[in-house]
């Protein structure tokens, strides 16, 4: 009963608020869409370097539709102190929490859907040769971003500094899998090499080489350490002093 | 039958190394309205989120229906409604939409309509939050707490922001649950309110608990007052009871007002005078924190 009530909630609250929609669905969508687009358009017939750059922009859904959506939306109500009058419910905790990730996981689940479906309509972007596992990355890429995104608010001291904090794990995240440029080549390589463990990397690695081993494993990791902050760290209440 | 609902003893809280509760102990019964007052920063709302399971307690215990709220919450949650003093709501949503999410979160919830019709929005269902009045969101709140038909009720400062009118309705509606047997814990700093509404109180200073007991009885041990202006050319001495004077006004306070009344009348008709203004009452809560030492108000 109560996890499917947080869950619709997290969804309708989400769907009605615009400026949430411009910033987190629109805003991606047009770069995962845009950016395959002007390449083919740029460079007729280089399909191959459209398709690797949607690849690479599967990080940036993932870091704006599920890690900053949940980071805001949860200072948000930490702050106005919705959090804790959910918790003057039954909800336990975790319910309440698992309810928006799972609501926000599906929103980004839905907006790569659609760019994938989009990109190939109009950038002529291929579909992925491995649909199984290109969807399951795409599932777990979003629950653990939405989980992360979650944890993250322990680090964000006010709710107006949500948007800000997240814009570096958002700019890693386009950088490492170089969606934002070949900026990554300019780098040192043990920063690649660091940026090679992002949980975004991994799903932009699963989907590109169709590795599963090292992408789950990664994903694994950073789930779990997710759920630790989120045990351990997370503030429902907004500081006092 | 007498049921202990909420059972408080020697209980300690502190905000950081801020000592917010030192050491309170009371019984709420079913069925009964207990107020918890004293000014801003007493402790109120700290003993009531540690009641709640907001808080850990510190030291000492607190037992609602017999559980343990913060290591039981979730089936303490199921039995008890909370009004926090303060919390936000989703403001794009409306009212209905607002009742019918926390419906979700309820077990066996009251019917929408029932939930607003208790707490006097049965016209106001089709609004958003934001436009709500600061005392029609408070009415929400009481809806969204009552929504479990619980068996304890936290109130805090239920009623500020509400007019006279929905203080009123708020008052029958807190009665009537009182008279089904819930037992209601009530935070207010409104004098009335607590009077009115509560059979038992205990006033709280400093973290402590200053002066408690059962209402009427501790409002009848205080006696009341009779007040007149003074007529020209009677002093204070030459009246047949004690009293002080503040102005014109005289005021004599005696165990039975009415008693008192009677031998200042005789007393002045005798005379061929006057007690112009002349008031009889019992004692009020006010009088009583008026009287608190003033470290307690
Ligand atoms: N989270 C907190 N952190 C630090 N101090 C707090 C916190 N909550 C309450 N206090 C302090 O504890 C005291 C009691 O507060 P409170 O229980 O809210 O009193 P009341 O409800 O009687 O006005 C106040 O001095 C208040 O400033
Ligand atoms: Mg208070």
């Amino acid at each position: 009963m109560t996890l499917t009530a947080t869950y619709r909630l997290g969804t309708r609250l989400f769907w009605q608020d615009r400026a949430l929609l411009l910033g987190s669905v629109l805003t991606p969508a047009l770069i995962a869409i845009g950016l395959p687009l002007l390449m083919r358009h740029l460079r007729p017939g280089a399909t191959g370097e459209a398709t690797a750059q949607f690849q690479g922009t599967l990080a940036i859904i993932l870091s704006i539709t599920a890690f900053m959506n949940v980071a805001v939306a949860l200072s948000a109500r930490r702050d106005q102190l919705v959090l804790k009058r959910l918790r003057a419910t039954t909800l336990t905790d975790g319910r309440i929490l698992a309810g928006q990730i799972a609501a926000t996981a599906t929103q980004t689940v839905a907006v790569a859907v659609v760019c994938t479906v989009a990109v190939n309509l109009a950038a002529g972007v291929p579909y992925p040769a491995n649909p199984l596992l290109y969807g399951a990355m795409v599932i777990a890429g979003s629950v653990v971003l939405a989980t992360l995104g979650a944890a993250y608010t322990a680090a964000i001291p006010r709710a107006e500094l949500a948007g800000a904090a997240c814009m570096p794990v958002f700019l890693l995240s386009g950088i490492a899998t170089g969606a934002m440029g070949p900026i990554r080549q300019a780098l040192p390589s043990w920063v690649g090499a660091a940026l090679d463990l992002l949980p975004t990397t991994a799903v932009v690695d699963a989907v590109r080489t169709g590795a599963v081993a090292r992408p789950a494993l990664l994903l694994a990791v950073w789930g779990v350490a997710g759920v630790v902050v989120i045990r351990f760290w997370f503030r429902w209440e907004p500081r006092r002093s | 039958m007498f049921m202990t609902a909420i059972r408080v003893e020697a209980l300690r809280k502190n905000h950081g190394r801020f000592e917010a509760v030192k050491g309170i102990s009371f019984e709420v019964a079913a069925g009964e309205v207990f107020a918890l007052l004293g000014r801003n920063g007493a402790g109120k709302t700290t003993t009531v989120e540690v009641l709640a399971g907001f808080l850990r307690p510190d030291g000492g215990s607190v037992r609602v229906l017999g559980l343990d709220p913060s290591a039981e919450r979730a089936e303490v949650r199921r039995r008890t409604g909370i009004m926090l003093q303060e919390a936000g709501f989703f403001p794009d949503l409306t009212v209905a939409a607002t009742v019918d999410a926390w419906r979700g979160f309820t077990a066996a919830p009251r019917p929408r309509d029932e939930a607003l019709e208790l707490a006097g929005l049965a016209g106001r269902a089709g609004v958003r939050v934001r436009q709500l009045s600061g005392g029609e969101k408070r009415r929400l709140d009481l809806a969204l707490a009552l929504l479990g038909r619980p068996d304890v009720l936290f109130l805090d400062e239920p009623t500020t922001g509400m007019d006279p009118e929905g203080r009123a309705a708020t008052w029958e509606t807190v009665r009537e649950l009182a008279r089904r047997g819930t037992a209601v814990l009530l935070t207010t700093h409104y004098l009335e309110e607590a009077q009115r509404l509560a059979s038992a109180m205990a006033i709280m200073d400093r973290g402590e608990i200053v002066a408690s007991g059962g209402m009427a009885e501790t409002l009848a041990a205080r006696g009341g007052r009779v007040s007149f202006r003074l007529p020209a050319g009677v002093e204070a001495a030459d009246l047949p009871l004690p009293v002080t004077v503040d102005g014109d006004e005289a005021v004599c306070r005696a165990e039975d007002p009415d008693l008192a009344a009677q031998t200042l009348l005789s007393w002045a008709a005798e005379r061929g005078l006057r007690l112009p203004g002349l008031e009889v009452r019992a004692a009020t809560l006010e009088d009583l924190f008026l009287d608190l030492p003033t470290s307690a108000r």
